[in-house]
C-alpha cells in the first residue's frame, strides 16, 4: 500500500521511501512506500514492533535498506552521505545525550555543526520548557531529557522533523508542553513532520495524514479527516434468523443476543437504507475514534493475511 | 568527506575524555619519574607502572570513546546530525588514537630524556625504549581493530589479555637478546640490526592495524 495523499497544490515531496525492505533475524520490513508532502504532518501509527522506528532510521540513513530507494529533498539518503541530514531533525526515544555534560554544552556542540542554529529561539525554548542551561543531563528527568533533545532539534530549524515516539512515557503536562510546541512548528507550512506513536490521541491532534503500519507493512494511509469520516460503528437490532447483507467494508465486531455491532470502513450514502432493507433496525451509527479505527484496521489486516 | 564535521567530532570526544586523559598523563609522568630514582627496585616499579598506565589508558579510551557510544545510545544522537559514516569513523579512530598517543608519547619522551640526563644511566639503553613502546602501541592498535570489528567489550578485553601475555613473553625474550644486553650496557647509542628489524616489524603491524580499523569501520552499513 502506498502512503501518499495527492494534493495538486503541492508538488514537492520532502521525503520518499519507495519499495523499501529490510530483513532482520526476527523481523522484516516489507515494501514500504511512504511519501511525505512538504508542509504536511504525517502520523505513523503502529503497535510496538510494527516497524515504525526501523522505517524512520532508514529515512535518516542510520540503517541501510536491503532494497528500495530513500530520498530526502530530492537527494538520495545513505549512511555514506551526511549533508542530506542537515535539513532533518530526528528524535528517537532510544537516543541519549552525554550524561556528564550540560544542556549548554550540547547546545554549543549542535550549534557548531549547524549554520541554521537560532540562538534566540533556543533561549526561548529553554525558558518555555523550564530547562536550565548549566544543568547536566545526568540530573534530568525523562520529561526534561525529551525536552532538551527537542530543543536541540528545533533550534536548528530543520525543514523535516522525524519524531519517533517523542511523547512516550511523558506525564500529561510534559506531553502537553511538547505537543503545544510542535503545534507551533506545524503552523510554519513549509515544514514537514513525520511523527510516530502508538498513542493515537497524540497523532490525531497534530497530523494531516495518518499511516498505519503493522508487522513491517503499511496497512492503510489516508487524510485524517477521511479516516474519521470514512469509518462508522453501527449498532443493529436484528432477528434471530437475520443474515448480514454483503456490504464492502462491513465487519462484525461483537454480538450480544439480538444486538450486533459492526464497523464499516467505506461508508456510502445508501448504507443505512441497505441495512434497513435487510431487516435490521439501526440503533446507532456513530463515528469511531482513531484508536478504534487503528485497532480495527490492524485486526482486519491480520485476518486478511491469515486467510 | 566533511573535514569540519570530523574536526568537531574529534574535539567533542577529546573534551569528553579530558579528565581521564589528564589522569593518564599525570600517572604516566609520575611513573616515568619513578624510573629515574637511584634505586633498582624503584626503577623496576616505575617501569611496571609505565606498562600499567599504557595498557589501562588504551583499553579505557577504546571502551569509553568507541564502545560506550553504542551501549550508551549516544551514537544515534551524533549520527542524526549531518555526519557521514566516513566522517564519524575517521573522527572516532583519530581521537581514540590521539588520546592514547598523548600519555604514550609523553612517557616515551620522558624516558628518553631521562636516559641522557639521569646520572649513571647508560645512553645506549635508549634504543630499548622505542622497541618496548612500539610494542605497547601494537597491542593497542590490535585492540582498536578488535573493538571496531566486533563492537564488543568482551572480545576487546579478551584480545587485551592476549596482548598482555604476549608483552610479557616479548619482554622476556627481548631482554635475553645479546644485542639488547650489549646496548643496555653501552655508553654510546648503537642501533643494532636486531633492534631496527624489530622496529620495522612493529611499525608495519601498527600501519596494518590502522588501515584495517579504517577499512572495517567504513565498510559498516548500519551503525545503529
Amino acid at each position: 500500500m502506498k502512503a501518499t495523499i495527492e494534493d495538486p497544490m503541492v508538488s514537492e515531496w520532502s521525503a520518499s521511501l519507495q519499495g523499501v525492505s529490510k530483513t532482520y533475524k526476527h523481523f522484516q520490513l516489507r515494501d514500504i512506500n511512504l511519501q511525505l508532502q512538504s508542509g504536511t504532518v504525517v502520523g505513523l501509527i503502529g503497535p510496538n514492533g510494527a516497524g515504525k522506528s526501523t522505517t524512520m532510521r532508514i529515512l535518516m540513513g542510520l540503517v541501510n535498506p536491503d532494497s528500495g530507494t530513500v530520498s530526502v529533498f530530492g537527494k538520495p539518503v545513505s549512511s555514506s552521505e551526511g549533508s542530506v541530514k542537515k535539513d532533518i531533525g530526528y528524535f528517537s526515544d532510544d537516543m541519549r545525550l552525554y550524561k556528564p555534560e550540560s544542556i549548554g554544552w550540547h547546545m554549543q556542540f549542535v550549534r557548531s555543526l549547524y549554520a541554521s542554529w537560532d540562538d534566540t529561539y533556543a533561549k526561548e525554548l529553554l525558558d518555555r520548557f523550564g530547562l536550565i542551561e548549566r544543568q547536566t543531563i545526568k540530573g534530568l528527568s525523562h520529561g526534561q531529557r525529551v525536552k532538551a533533545m527537542l530543543l536541540l532539534i528545533l533550534a536548528r530549524k530543520p525543514k523535516l522533523l522525524v519524531l519517533d515516539e517523542p511523547t512516550n512515557g511523558l506525564d500529561p503536562v510534559a506531553k502537553h508542553e511538547i505537543l503545544a510546541e510542535l503545534m507551533k512548528v506545524v503552523q510554519d507550512e513549509t515544514r514537514t513532520i513525520l511523527y510516530s506513536s502508538h498513542n493515537t490521541q497524540d497523532v490525531e491532534q497534530i497530523s494531516d495524514v495518518i499511516t498505519f503500519i503493522d508487522r513491517g507493512q503499511v496497512i492503510a494511509s489516508s487524510n485524517r479527516d477521511d479516516f474519521l469520516e470514512g469509518w462508522k460503528r453501527i449498532k443493529l437490532h436484528v432477528q434471530d434468523d437475520w443474515k448480514a447483507p454483503h456490504i464492502p467494508g462491513l465487519k462484525l465486531e461483537s454480538e450480544f443476543r439480538n444486538l450486533r455491532v459492526f464497523s464499516c470502513n467505506s461508508v456510502e450514502d445508501d448504507l443505512a437504507a441497505r441495512l434497513s432493507a435487510s431487516g435490521a433496525v439501526i440503533e446507532a451509527m456513530e463515528p469511531m475514534t482513531l484508536e478504534e479505527i487503528f485497532v480495527s484496521t490492524v485486526i482486519r489486516g491480520r485476518e486478511e493475511n491469515k486467510s | 568527506m566533511n573535514m569540519h564535521a570530523i574536526q568537531i567530532l574529534f574535539l567533542k570526544d577529546l573534551f569528553l575524555s579530558r579528565r581521564y586523559l589528564f589522569g593518564y598523563l599525570v600517572g604516566g609522568i609520575a611513573s616515568a619519574a619513578i624510573t629515574c630514582l637511584p634505586n633498582p627496585t624503584l626503577n623496576f616499579i616505575g617501569f611496571l607502572l609505565i606498562m600499567t598506565v599504557a595498557i589501562a589508558a588504551g583499553i579505557h579510551m577504546i571502551g569509553m570513546l568507541l564502545l560506550a557510544e553504542s551501549t550508551d545510545q549516544t551514537r544515534m544522537f551524533v549520527m542524526s546530525m549531518p555526519v557521514s559514516l566516513l566522517d564519524y569513523s575517521l573522527g572516532k579512530i583519530s581521537v581514540v588514537l590521539t588520546t592514547y598517543l598523548i600519555p604514550w608519547s609523553t612517557m616515551l619522551a620522558f624516558c628518553v630524556i631521562a636516559t641522557f640526563v639521569v646520572p649513571g644511566a647508560k645512553h645506549g639503553s635508549v634504543v630499548v625504549l622505542p622497541a618496548i613502546f612500539l610494542f605497547l602501541l601494537c597491542g593497542f592498535m590490535i585492540q582498536l581493530v578488535t573493538a571496531v570489528v566486533s563492537e564488543s567489550v568482551g572480545w576487546t578485553i579478551c584480545v587485551m589479555v592476549g596482548c598482555n601475555v604476549l608483552l610479557n613473553v616479548f619482554l622476556m625474550k627481548f631482554f635475553e637478546n645479546p644485542a639488547i644486553v650489549a646496548a643496555r650496557k653501552s655508553e654510546s647509542v648503537i642501533w643494532d640490526p636486531v633492534v631496527l628489524q624489530l622496529l620495522g616489524v612493529e611499525c608495519l603491524v601498527i600501519v596494518a592495524a590502522l588501515v584495517a580499523a579504517v577499512f572495517f569501520q567504513t565498510r559498516k552499513r548500519d551503525l545503529i
